[in-house]
């Protein structure tokens, strides 16, 4: 006989993956009306069909080393219409979180994020981070007069160091993990028996710009016929955050062109510290997207509650991604309108809190669901570079 | 008896309007001289009913021809009691709605210039009226023909034999006891409770149906060893059964040795033919017993009136697969073995006592793109496959069983079942071809499978596999039963179905070609114990049935209640032995001169014996080749000037006649040229009538039943397909005589096929129009 391509199904996988969310799994019974409902797949070899018995059986390193639980953008048509209620959606859901997992670094980050045991833990690195500064500021107790965060509170300087650490911090995970990400993938099309097309479209800079083309118009997203509305709330979100981070950029202008090349306030541009007035355009840019933000974060919550019992309930691990979003940009909002209200006793605490939860969404982003975006801009790549893509989006 | 006749025609239901009633009532009161003939508007109301009971007590009318709607249906209403022949004329169904009344006609006239001009005229059918007259003639001549039936009745028994005592045997005992008869359970091992006591659980039985059960076995073996109403033998075997349903006697053996109640080999042909020689010491090895003749009796038999079979069977071999190493590789094991190991205890491998904690379960041998599982499969063994699964996984929480299979059958409730099994996260199923199983140097195996849904050709390593196989029915192997029946001893046809005991699977269940002998459990299909418990039951209301109307002289099955049984003018037979070989369910031993011995209680009244002797010695009371002939005879066949065709079919009551009914039902149209006579069965066709029919002058005979084959659905099993086989003789006939042999046709219908009566019945019009008239009218 040849060489047998001997398995080695996972039990202890398989366990994770009911344990993550996917706990409808075993239900599967190979059906594939789930490939076929599927707006998103390409026809060539469908998911989620596939990738539900390779779940089944345990077999880890095909799902990872495969774009296509990245591919797909939990529409919830296959759950919506499975005849078995194994919730392919979900399931893929949780295979994503493991797949984050399996690549996180350091690891032991990985499995925190995902255990609400370890939630504590995890939120007590930036409180206790926060107090330590405060604490040498001599800053613990609420400040009196007019409320200024940086002046009174937490240094510019403080805070942009902590973020910054954090930031290279994530950086370094999202570097470590993508970049095994990448060698699976690469080494997955490779070793599959079914070798997919390679029909490489053009260098990789290009791919890569394509792809985020793609992000910006949500093409994919809007395939999706059960959760429609997830597109929108999801662009909302998108964008929400997209602005937040160029009024980040903008107010840092403000800052050090100020403090380092002198520039002063000219016509309707604030340079100088923080607070800005609340008619400066990078103010009015950055309420927006809060906003912006604010109002695509509670479409996510609407949305999921409105889709649950068609599309599922949704795992630990994506409400705990939701919270932390949800609890960021209610505290921002609240910490502007309490310190306009000039509401000290709550504004100071709101604040501190704002700032516990964006850390733990910096730091923690390639451990967390923010990782998607990581992996799954790495595996639509990847997918458009080794012809995978589907000709519908190409 | 003196007959004395009352004939009523009913003009409801449209009769009226298609058929001139008058001229209906002459040819019972001139041609006929029948006393009494009377027409009701609606003779199944209450005044029509109780028009013909004050006849009878009136009158003394105790043979009443009704001329109305078909005899299948207000059978309650024109119930007249045991005492009264009741004869019914089909003048509804098969002929006022499935003719036309009317027809039109050219007519000249002259109008009041005295030109002449032709007119189109509508006049009442004289064909229908022709066919109506005819079935009316026919009724009459029946009615005076028959005689009322007196049942046979002897000293019967209404003790039970069940044989087996696994779980079918107890259940089918214990049910039929707790009913009030006494039963007799025989098993031939030592202990009772069969397979179903090797198990460690069961395949649920209740709902939800979704978890593996204790096995109950065990309960019911303490429960029928303390009934008071059961006696059980063990290590015991059937000698011999002889008699018949209601005394059937039953000569007991210990279990494994010969005796010389052991029924003797069927005697050769050479043997029926000559004088009496039977027993040839020759062919038998110098320490075989002689057994004794099936006619001789052991005074020392036990007496039953009925037998349940229930002797399950054995596991098969699969060797013959030497892909999978069975036979080769200790760890390669049956899942009898496997169950045999799990109800000891944890699951080990057979090679070193190492615990078995991978464990891989292969459904379908595979092997060159054969679809078909193990010999003998079937959804049980899927069940079971599933249920060893679970097995593994109670032992070992980090066990694995894999499940490669072609077909995944879990029918039914069975669903919860699969759904629950394939809910456990360690249980891995897929479909594939297995490709083969080799061993490692650590004795562990491993198995490879193609095409399997991962999408690829995968291999996994495992402690054991289990291979799927079957239970062949106990029948293949040994009579079991072993009747002093001139037939043979076992059941009829088994390698037709695989040694698979049959009669009508869909239509009738635990029925068997052996009346008054039933099959339940595996002997009839592989079940799970749940099933065997179900089929046990009813076949113990079978039993019963059958006990209960013997008991009254009456048949069983499928002439459910008729009282009527075949018999013989013995002066006249000629020791042919046709009947004996024929009837279907050997009623009939022949003794060493030939001369058949009947048994009444065995009898299904088909007539199957009738329509096979060729000296029509053979008669039923209400049913005999004088009456049909004479029915034939009494058709009224035009002149050949007169342009019309007559042919008669004979028609199987049991499926054919209801589809002429549903056909009028339907209003569905046909030749009016055709008369229908109901038979018993084809097979009690005698192929005299066919001759009478001929020299009557008819133009065609049509033989409608069931079909026949591996599909057949004829009722008395084997009647249509003898009735063809006879059909060749008929053939060779009609040639001597010069007639063309398609003037005499079989056609095989189905119950379900009403629709096609029209077409069937114009074609073979046709194809008497295209032969042209008998030559032999009007001799």
């Amino acid at each position: 006989m040849a060489e047998a391509n001997v398995i080695k199904p996972d039990l202890e996988f398989v366990k994770k993956i009911m344990n993550s969310g996917g706990e409808s799994l075993k239900k599967c019974y190979q059906c594939a009306t789930c490939s076929v409902v599927c707006n998103v797949t390409p026809e060539d070899k469908p998911f989620p069909r596939k990738e539900m018995i390779q779940a089944q059986w345990g077999l880890k390193d095909k799902l990872f080393s495969n774009p296509d639980i990245w591919l797909c953008h939990q529409c919830s048509d296959c759950t919506a219409y499975c005849p078995r209620g194994a919730k392919p959606g979900e399931v893929l859901g949780a295979i994503r979180k493991l797949s984050i997992e399996h690549y996180a670094f350091p690891s032991f980050l990985g499995k925190a994020v995902g255990d609400p045991k370890y939630l504590l833990g995890l939120l007590a690195v930036p409180v206790v981070i926060f107090l330590t500064v405060l604490g040498y500021l001599g800053h613990l107790r609420i400040p009196e007069g007019e409320i200024s965060y940086a002046e009174k509170f937490m240094p510019v300087l403080a805070v942009e160091a902590i973020f910054i650490a954090a930031a290279l911090f994530a950086c370094l995970g999202f570097f470590a993990g993508v970049v095994r990400y990448w060698r699976d993938l690469k080494s997955g099309a490779e070793l599959s028996t079914n070798k997919w097309q390679r029909m490489v479209k053009g260098p990789i800079p290009v791919i890569i710009i394509n792809t985020i083309l793609e992000f910006m118009t949500h093409r994919r997203f809007q395939k999706c016929e059960v959760t429609k509305d997830r597109s929108n709330a999801h662009m909302f979100v998108f964008f929400g955050f997209a602005g937040l981070a160029i009024a980040a950029v903008w107010a840092l202008v403000y800052l050090y062109g100020y403090e380092f090349f002198g520039i002063k306030t000219s016509g309707i541009f604030n340079f100088g510290l923080s607070p800005y007035p609340l008619h400066d355009p990078m103010k009015i840019f950055a309420n927006i997207s809060a906003l912006a933000l604010f109002a695509g974060i509670l479409q996510v919550i609407m949305n999921r509650k409105n889709n649950a019992e068609k599309a599922g309930n949704g795992s630990y691990y994506d409400w705990l991604f939701i919270s932390i979003i949800l609890t960021i940009v209610t505290t921002g909002i609240l910490s502007e309108v309490l310190r306009l209200a000039d509401i000290a006793a709550l504004a100071y605490p709101v604040y501190f809190i704002h700032l516990v939860f964006v850390f733990f969404l910096f730091a923690y982003a390639p451990f967390s669901k923010m990782a998607h975006m990581a992996y799954r801009t790495t595996a639509l790549v990847f997918a458009k570079y080794s012809g995978r893509e589907d000709k519908k989006y190409s | 008896m003196e007959k004395k006749l009352g004939v009523y025609i009913c003009g409801g239901c449209s009769i009226g309007e298609g058929l001139d009633l008058e001229k209906l009532s002459l040819v019972a009161t001139k041609e006929y001289k029948v006393p009494i003939c009377k027409t009701h508007p609606a003779l199944c109301g209450e005044e029509g009913v109780s028009l013909i009971n004050q006849d009878i007590e009136t009158e003394g009318v105790n043979t009443i021809v009704i001329a109305a709607c078909s005899g299948r249906v207000k059978y309650d209403v024109f119930d007249f009691g045991p005492s009264n022949i009741v004869e019914r004329v089909n003048v509804r169904e098969q002929v006022v709605w499935s003719h036309d009344w009317t027809k039109q006609v050219q007519v000249k006239t002259k109008d009041a210039e005295g030109k002449e001009e032709v007119k189109a005229e509508t006049k009442p059918n004289e064909d229908t009226q022709m066919l109506g007259e005819d079935y009316i003639r026919m009724g009459i001549v029946k009615a005076n023909k028959t005689s009322l039936p007196e049942p046979f009745l002897e000293e019967f028994t209404k003790n039970i034999l069940v044989i087996g005592g696994g779980i079918t045997g107890l259940t089918a005992a214990i049910e039929a006891a707790n009913t009030g008869y006494d039963v007799t359970i025989v098993e031939k091992n030592s202990q009772l409770g069969g397979y179903a006591a090797r198990q460690r659980k069961q395949i649920p039985t209740k709902a939800p149906y979704s978890e593996l059960e204790p096995a109950n076995i065990q309960e019911k073996i303490k429960e029928i060893s303390n009934h008071p109403r059961i006696t059980i033998k063990t290590g015991t075997e059937i000698a011999r059964i002889s008699g018949a349903p209601g005394m059937f006697d039953v000569s007991f053996k210990q279990a494994g040795t010969k005796t010389k109640w052991d029924v003797p080999p069927p005697r050769k042909k050479e043997e029926e033919t000559g004088e009496a020689k039977t027993e040839e010491p020759v062919e038998l090895p110098a320490d075989q017993i002689k057994c004794e003749d099936i006619l001789t009796k052991d005074t020392d038999a036990e007496r039953f009136g009925v037998v349940v079979v229930a002797a399950g069977g054995r596991p098969a071999d699969p060797s013959e697969f030497e892909h999978l190493g069975y036979g080769k590789f200790a760890n390669v094991i049956t899942n009898v073995m496997m169950e045999d190991a799990a109800a000891k205890g944890k699951i080990i491998r057979p090679s070193d006592g190492k615990e078995a904690r991978t464990v891989a379960f292969i459904q379908s041998p595979g092997l060159n793109g054969d679809d078909s599982d193990f010999p003998y499969c079937s959804s049980v063994t899927s069940m079971i496959s599933l249920k060893q699964a679970k097995y593994v996984r109670e032992d070992y929480t980090d066990g694995k069983a894999f499940i490669f299979y072609k077909h995944m059958r879990t029918p039914g409730v069975y669903e919860n079942f699969y759904k629950s099994m394939q809910n456990d996260e360690g249980i891995f199923l897929t479909r594939g071809e297995v490709k083969g199983v080799t061993e490692n140097a650590d004795k562990s195996l491993t198995v490879e499978v193609d095409d399997t849904m991962i999408g690829e050709n995968i291999a996994v390593n495992v402690d054991m596999v289990v291979l799927a196989t079957g239970m062949v029915p106990e029948t293949r192997f040994d009579p079991v039963i072993n009747l002093a029946y001139r037939q043979g001893p076992a059941f009829k046809d088994l390698e037709l179905f695989d040694g698979y005991c049959d009669s009508n699977y869909i239509c009738f269940p635990y029925e068997t070609r052996r009346t008054g002998v039933y099959t339940a459990g595996n002997v009839r299909q592989t079940m799970t114990n749940g099933e065997c418990i179900e089929d046990a039951t009813g076949a113990a209301l079978k039993a019963i049935q059958c006990l209960e109307s013997t008991n009254r002289g009456m048949a069983v099955h499928p002439r459910s209640g008729d009282t009527s049984f075949p018999e013989f003018f013995f002066q006249r037979c000629t020791q042919c032995k046709r009947c004996t070989e024929e009837c279907p369910f050997g009623a009939l031993d022949d003794d060493e001169k030939g001369t058949p011995k009947p048994n009444p209680t065995r009898c299904r009244r088909c007539g199957t014996c009738m329509g096979a002797c060729p000296e029509r010695i053979i008669s039923f009371k209400n049913y005999h080749v004088d009456m049909i002939g004479s029915m034939v005879k009494a058709i009224n066949v035009p002149d050949e000037d007169e342009e019309k065709y007559r042919i008669v079919a004979f028609v199987c009551e049991n499926d054919a006649g209801p589809a002429l009914d549903m056909a009028g039902l339907n209003k569905l149209k046909f030749s009016a040229d055709i008369r229908f006579i109901p038979v018993r069965c084809l097979g009690s066709v005698n192929t005299i009538w066919i001759a009478d029919a001929m020299s009557k002058g008819m133009d065609g005979v049509l033989l409608i039943g069931c079909k026949y084959g591996d599909d057949y659905q004829c009722h008395f099993v084997k009647g249509s397909e003898l009735c063809n086989k006879r059909m060749d003789n008929v053939a060779e006939t009609l040639g001597k005589l010069r007639l063309e042999p398609v003037r005499v046709q079989q056609v095989q219908f189905s119950i379900d096929e009403y629709n096609k009566i029209p077409e069937v019945i114009d074609k073979f019009v046709k194809v008497i129009e295209g032969v042209g008239f008998n030559p032999m009218k009007g001799f």
